[in-house]
Order: structure tokens, then C-alpha cells, then sequence
């Protein structure tokens, strides 16, 4: 993948040389995209904003290790993905402690969900939250996010082999979960 | 297209809305806060500006006694003009003597 973004580009390099400054064009042109993203993992709009935040710290505080010419999100997106997993494993870990936070976290959610648009979304996003977790990361990434397979594989880390994989897994469930909505036959 | 993907591409417009998008105050918070994170330190720097930042004084410091080479050169130049043109002979019961200055 290369950057074709050539403002980007600049901007990265002038990071690389000591120019806090020129970060604020990265922060400013990923920033909804990372916040969506942490969003959809941890399904809570206040951890997900923290998640972006701690992201573009890191981001920032390993550039110089940043290949020139590469493209800035995927690699921003992969440091958000792997923080919102790490905060979903240590919830796992911790469920005792999760049973409290879920229902704080689910009277957020609720708010968030406020602007969420019609019944339809509703289902689609109860039906990804069933799916296991790397099918659920690669579905909302791909359905939500709207990635391609390659920028997935390079968010999440798996090959593109993989991705394909557990979103052809997600597919069949999400159409047997969904089939009262879209029925057994598209056309 | 199979069925399947015809599927896919209809859930991922139906699952648009799905989207989250922060509005614009809760963006500009995430970005000063950001911006107050990274204000006091630097990245780390590359391979190249650590390399830079230690040949610079080297090759000041090269380019400093190359300067102070030439200037030398240049004067003890000029003296041994100075001398060779400023010499003096003298005669002493026939024999000739040159003297410099």
C-alpha cells in the first residue's frame, strides 16, 4: 500500500523531524474513523474516545519507526483495533468487575444508539455482536468501516486469507440470523 | 456476483447507519487533549536525525580545523615571501652573507 495522499505525506514527514504541529492534519483527517472504530469494538462511546486518544499518543511517540511513503491509517487503525481488543480481553478477565461496568457502559450505549438510524441497523448490529470476536472485528470493519479486505488484514493484523475466511464464516451467520429480514433469496 | 455477495453489499448499506460518528465538540475535545499529550515531548527521532545530530559537530568541528589549515598554510606562505624578499647581504672580507629580517 502506498500514500497517495501527498499532504499526508508531508505532514508525517515533518512529524518525523520534530514538527508536533503538522500532527494535528493526521489527528484531524483519522480521527472520526479511529473513534468508530474503538466504538464498535468496546460498544462504548466514552472508552472508544479514550481509545482514539491513547492511539494518536502512540502513534505519535513511535513515528520515527513510521516507513516514509506508507500510508498513515491503516497503521493508526491497527494501534486503535489492537487497544480496543486488549480493553474487551481485560473486561473478559475481569467479568465480575464487567457485570457492573456493562450496565453503565449499556445506559451510554443506549444514548449512543439514539442516533443510530431505524430498526434494520438495530438488528444488523445485535446479529454482528453475536458473531465470535475476530468474526465480529472483520464484519464491522468491513461492514461498517467499509475496509477492503486489504486494509483490514493490515488493521487487524491477520493475512488477507484469514480476513476472507472469518468473513465468509460471518456471512453465513449473519444471513441465517438476519434471513427474516433479508429472506433465504436476494433477488 | 454470487447470492452471497449481493448479501453482503445490501447489509453493508443497510449497516451504514451503524456508523458512529462523534460530533464536532467531542472531536475538537479528543484533538486538544491530544494536542496537550504530545506538546511537551517529541517523537522518537529517526535513524537519520540521530545520525545527523551526531556528525554535525563532527564535521563542524573537521571543517573548523581544515579552515585553521588553510589559514596557516596561507600566512607561513606569505612569511617565507616576506623573509626571502626582505633578505639582506652583506660582505665581510670578500665572502657574501644573506640575512634574513
Amino acid at each position: 500500500m502506498s500514500n497517495d495522499d501527498p499532504l499526508e505525506a508531508h505532514a508525517i514527514a515533518r512529524v518525523q523531524q520534530g514538527d508536533a504541529s503538522a500532527y494535528d492534519y493526521l489527528v484531524s483527517k483519522y480521527l472520526p474513523r479511529v473513534v468508530s472504530i474503538a466504538r464498535g469494538v468496546v460498544r462504548n462511546a466514552h472508552d472508544a474516545e479514550d481509545l482514539a486518544q491513547e492511539a494518536f499518543v502512540k502513534a505519535y511517540e513511535s513515528i520515527g519507526r513510521f516507513r516514509a511513503g506508507e500510508p498513515f491509517g491503516p497503521w493508526i487503525y491497527r494501534i486503535v483495533t489492537n487497544a480496543a481488543l486488549d480493553v474487551v480481553k481485560h473486561r473478559t478477565k475481569f467479568r465480575q468487575e464487567e457485570l457492573v461496568d456493562n450496565a453503565a457502559a449499556a445506559r451510554r450505549d443506549d444514548s449512543d444508539l439514539g442516533a443510530l438510524r431505524g430498526e434494520l441497523a438495530r438488528r444488523i448490529d445485535a446479529a454482528i455482536d453475536e458473531l465470535p470476536e475476530m468474526q465480529r472485528l472483520v464484519a464491522r470493519l468491513h461492514l461498517v468501516e467499509e475496509l477492503d479486505h486489504q486494509e483490514i488484514a493490515a488493521a487487524t493484523g491477520l493475512s488477507d486469507g484469514t480476513v476472507r475466511s472469518h468473513l465468509s464464516l460471518a456471512r453465513r451467520k449473519l444471513r441465517e440470523r438476519l434471513a427474516d429480514l433479508y429472506g433465504d433469496n436476494d433477488d | 456476483m454470487t447470492d452471497d455477495d449481493k448479501f453482503f453489499e445490501r447489509l453493508r448499506v443497510d449497516a451504514r447507519p451503524l456508523r458512529y460518528q462523534p460530533d464536532e465538540v467531542t472531536l475538537a475535545r479528543i484533538r486538544a487533549r491530544i494536542r496537550d499529550r504530545i506538546g511537551g515531548g517529541s517523537p522518537q527521532p529517526t535513524v537519520a536525525l540521530l545520525l545527523a545530530r551526531w556528525f554535525r559537530p563532527l564535521a563542524a568541528t573537521l571543517a573548523a580545523i581544515s579552515l585553521a589549515a588553510v589559514i596557516g598554510v596561507a600566512t607561513f606562505g606569505s612569511d617565507e615571501l616576506t623573509v626571502r624578499e626582505s633578505a639582506v647581504e652583506i660582505t665581510a672580507a670578500g665572502d657574501v652573507y644573506s640575512v634574513g629580517n
